[in-house]
């Protein structure tokens, strides 16, 4: 036995039990599981269909695009599954799902593994593929939002489709182009889309009257609590903030995601709110900003390192955030405010300097060390 | 303050400790090999050059290395024998040094006592002349030799001397026993160093988890007004230098200095009680104290070892081997070094053979990384452990040096909680040297 060899390794020679990629990404899974099951509650089954699809096509893409690239599979690290379900969560129920098939490609496929596979993205994939296909032709598909609970209407295993066509009030031919008119049940309005037109154009949305909708306050827009609740119209994932934080708090109590992003974030948009006085408590309920605050932003792999840079790109997305719904003629700016600060986290680490241990004075912007060009004072001991 | 209540620093992990193994085993003396490997070289400095030549007969505590350079350390034999060769020969770390063979004889004679000054009327100097005499250096681990650090810049006086009796290293304990078994003999020690820097007061900073030595050092130091006790939190690397002394006294050595930069001077447990026996005695330090543990070890023990014995004969005097180990470290789990095969021999610095069982030995390919953050908060010196080994994949020593790589002392934390895998200390190392060729040029 003592003359047998022994693996012989750089120390250290411990590691932490469990602390693997897989265990970050299943704490995430984990927080989300109660927010797509609620999804699926509030738009029926075809929320299912929406996440089977992202969720199958982005581990696909992840297999085939790595094996074009000659590059081991490494589905095992569950990341692309977790991609599939981001990008389910953050699109409508009404989107077709050849539409969501692409856009999981999207962003699997060319977000993350054209980039370099995990660890190399400079964007969050899901997000990648969700804005990819806002800016995309394929935009329209992507923008009919249900109100929740439209499928009482239809049944709860109906297919969308056979909802949408059932919703049409006509058609309207211009120019030689045939489209389709639908009633509010199908089409209907988010909130903030809502908050945004009643701010712009002072109308309210008009009409039938939304099946069971006691949530409808006098302007057209659901209430506070409902908004809270998640009974509100929105992408799949995003409608209920209260099922969001339970989520959060749990990774927070993993340590999977650091505070201090989701912190920046909700200060920053509401800070923005409250000088703006433009409904803050009901913006901070509202669109994606939770969702995208502690499970988009908080993204491992694109966001910033050190506790300074974690505040300037917390703050920064929720002013982005907070500024994209109060100026631009967008309703909603999650997405594009955090792969803004995406773009800007390798600067940010790069040159807002965090003081080493025992350093007092530390420079605005981290310069790289002089070479040879004047000797340096001698330091220490060699 | 922190969590549990005692002074501590910024960073660090909680890896399991695995004390309890070898904390309650008294420290008992190995059988002598009949051949023993003495390096010449077991310090940070100028090697040292042999004083025998094969053939030649040696007595315990003979100096059989030593060379004029300042920073260096001599070497003596830890047996009486005859020198067989001398030869180059690998060490634990894997370098070829040049190493004096000697074969024991059968009946060992004791060490004589020399006559010595009583330690009261030593001066800081005699002090630092029976340091270099005995071949004292650092037994945490670093071995650095200790005549040099008493001897700090005249524009820098040292007003604390701290003992580093953290052993922050899981599984270790032979400093703990150290402390259980002699504290007088510490605070005798520690009494010299305070004299030799002319400081002003002496702590000793023990881990929250060695109460039971927190009292006996206690009483044992109970008459001396300068001398005081700090209990500190469990974390490691609570007993890394500077990391110690910004716990125990709340300031912080800039990168790049020595501790005598903020009036500190850090010694190890078992530097202090070898001060104190080579003070009292004349006794060459030839011989120290360190733990054989681990799961894969059948009796873990704490030995009292003379320098030069193979650990293969540490591991027969603890039982030998049991369920096939898959590791065999030479040093603490987080800093020490792997070993192929158990012929190494113990030098001044090693503070404990480690065998680990496969479950333990978790190895596997490293991910690219996936920027979770958990190295930079790991990090108890603030650097960028990731930015570095991406500096050091892509060679571009600048940016290494940027994030930090010369700044690290390779404690491991961060290798320890990545989710990748990335064994961050081995692209630390490559990076160190690198730059420092980069200085050269």
């Amino acid at each position: 036995m003592a003359n047998s060899k022994f693996v012989a390794t750089v120390s250290p020679h411990l590691h932490e039990r469990g602390q693997t990629i897989s265990r970050g990404m299943t704490d995430v899974l984990v927080a989300l599981t109660p927010i797509a099951i609620w999804g699926i509650i509030v738009f029926g089954f075809n929320a299912f269909y929406v996440m089977a699809v992202s969720i199958i096509t982005a581990m696909l893409s992840e297999v085939v695009m790595r094996w074009i690239m000659g590059r081991k599979a490494t589905l095992v690290d569950m990341s692309a599954f977790l991609s599939g379900l981001f990008l389910a969560l953050i699109l409508p129920v009404t989107t077709p799902l050849w539409v969501v098939a692409i856009g999981a490609f999207l962003a699997v496929g060319v977000g993350k593994e054209l980039f370099g596979g995990l660890g190399k993205n400079i964007f969050n994939p899901a997000l990648f593929g969700r804005v990819a296909l806002m800016i995309s032709p394929l935009w329209l598909y992507t923008t009919k939002f249900v109100k929740p609970f439209y499928w009482k209407a239809s049944g709860f295993f109906t297919p969308i489709h056979a909802s949408i066509n059932n919703a049409v009030a006509g058609r309207v031919t211009y120019k030689g182009i045939t489209g389709k008119v639908y009633v509010d049940v199908v089409t209907h309005a988010t909130p903030m889309s809502l908050l945004k037109s009643g701010r712009m154009l002072s109308a309210t949305v008009t009409g039938p009257t939304p099946v069971g909708a006691t949530y409808i306050t006098g302007a057209g827009r659901p209430s506070f609590w409902s908004m809270f609740f998640g009974l509100k119209s929105g992408c799949i994932g995003e409608v209920s903030v209260f099922l969001l934080i339970i989520g959060a708090c749990w990774l927070l109590y993993r340590k999977t995601i650091d505070w201090r992003i989701p912190a920046g974030v909700l200060g920053g948009a509401l800070l923005i709110f409250l000088v703006t006085w433009n409904n803050p408590l009901y913006q901070m309920v509202g669109g994606g900003l939770w969702l995208g605050a502690f499970y988009m932003a908080t993204d491992w792999v694109t966001s910033p390192m050190t506790r300074r840079t974690k505040w300037i790109y917390g703050i920064g997305i929720g002013v982005t955030v907070a500024l994209i719904r109060l100026i631009s003629p967008l309703p909603e700016g999650v997405a594009i405010a955090i792969l803004n600060w995406n773009v800007i986290t390798l600067l940010l680490d790069r040159y807002v300097a965090e003081p080493k241990f025992g350093e007092v004075k530390k420079p605005l912007f981290n310069k790289l060390p002089a070479i040879a060009k004047a000797p340096k004072p001698a330091q220490g001991k060699t | 303050m922190s969590k549990q209540g005692y002074k501590t620093f910024k960073g660090g992990i909680h890896p399991p400790y695995n004390k309890e193994l070898a904390s309650g085993k008294a420290i008992t003396q190995v059988p002598i090999p009949s051949e023993l490997v003495i390096p010449l070289n077991q310090h940070i400095g100028a090697p040292n050059s042999p004083l025998v030549s094969p053939g030649e007969r040696v007595t315990v505590g003979q100096k059989i290395g030593e060379t004029d350079a300042f920073v260096s350390a001599p070497v003596h034999a830890s047996v009486a024998g005859t020198v067989k060769a001398v030869e180059d020969i690998k060490n634990f770390t894997g370098q070829i040094v040049k190493s004096v063979i000697i074969e024991a004889d059968p009946q060992q004679p004791a060490f004589e006592a020399k006559q010595t000054k009583p330690l009261a009327e030593l001066s800081a100097d005699e002090i630092r002349q029976i340091a270099r005499e005995a071949g004292l250096t650092g037994m945490g681990g670093a071995a650095f030799p200790t005549h040099v650090k008493l001897t700090p810049p005249k524009d820098k006086p040292v007003d604390t001397v701290i003992i580093n009796a953290c052993e922050c290293e899981p599984f270790l304990t032979c400093d703990h026993r150290l402390m259980l078994e002699r504290p007088s003999d510490l605070v005798e020690g520690l009494k010299l160093f305070i004299k030799a820097v002319g400081a002003e007061k002496g702590i000793v900073g023990i881990e929250a988890n060695k109460m039971d030595a927190v009292e006996k050092v206690r009483s044992a130091a109970s008459a001396e007004t300068t001398i005081e006790v700090e209990i500190l939190d469990v974390k490691y690397p609570e007993g890394s230098e500077k990391q110690l002394i910004s716990a125990v006294t709340g300031r912080k050595v800039p990168p790049g200095k020595l501790p005598s930069e903020v009036g500190c001077l850090v010694q190890n447990v078992g530097t202090a009680i070898a001060l104190f026996e080579a003070a009292s005695t004349g006794k060459p330090l030839y011989e120290r104290v360190l733990t054989v543990t681990g799961q894969g070890i059948k009796e873990p023990s704490n030995f009292l070892v003379k320098v030069g014995t193979p650990i293969s004969a540490l591991i027969d005097a603890a039982g030998g081997l049991t369920g096939g180990p898959a590791k065999l470290i030479m040093g603490g789990p987080m800093t020490g070094w792997a070993q192929e095969e158990p012929t190494a021999s113990v030098v001044k610095g090693t503070s404990g053979v480690l065998a680990l069982p496969a479950e333990l030995v978790d190895v596997r390919e490293e991910h690219a990384c996936v920027r979770c953050t958990k190295c930079v908060e790991a990090c108890p010196m603030y650097l960028m452990p990731n930015y570095i080994v991406e500096a050091a994949q892509k060679e571009d020593w600048r940016k290494a040096e940027l994030w930090g790589a010369v700044d690290c002392f390779e404690c491991g934390c961060c290798s320890y909680t990545c989710p990748a895998y990335i064994p961050h200390v081995s692209y630390v190392r490559k990076a160190k040297a690198e730059i420092a060729a980069m200085k050269k040029r």
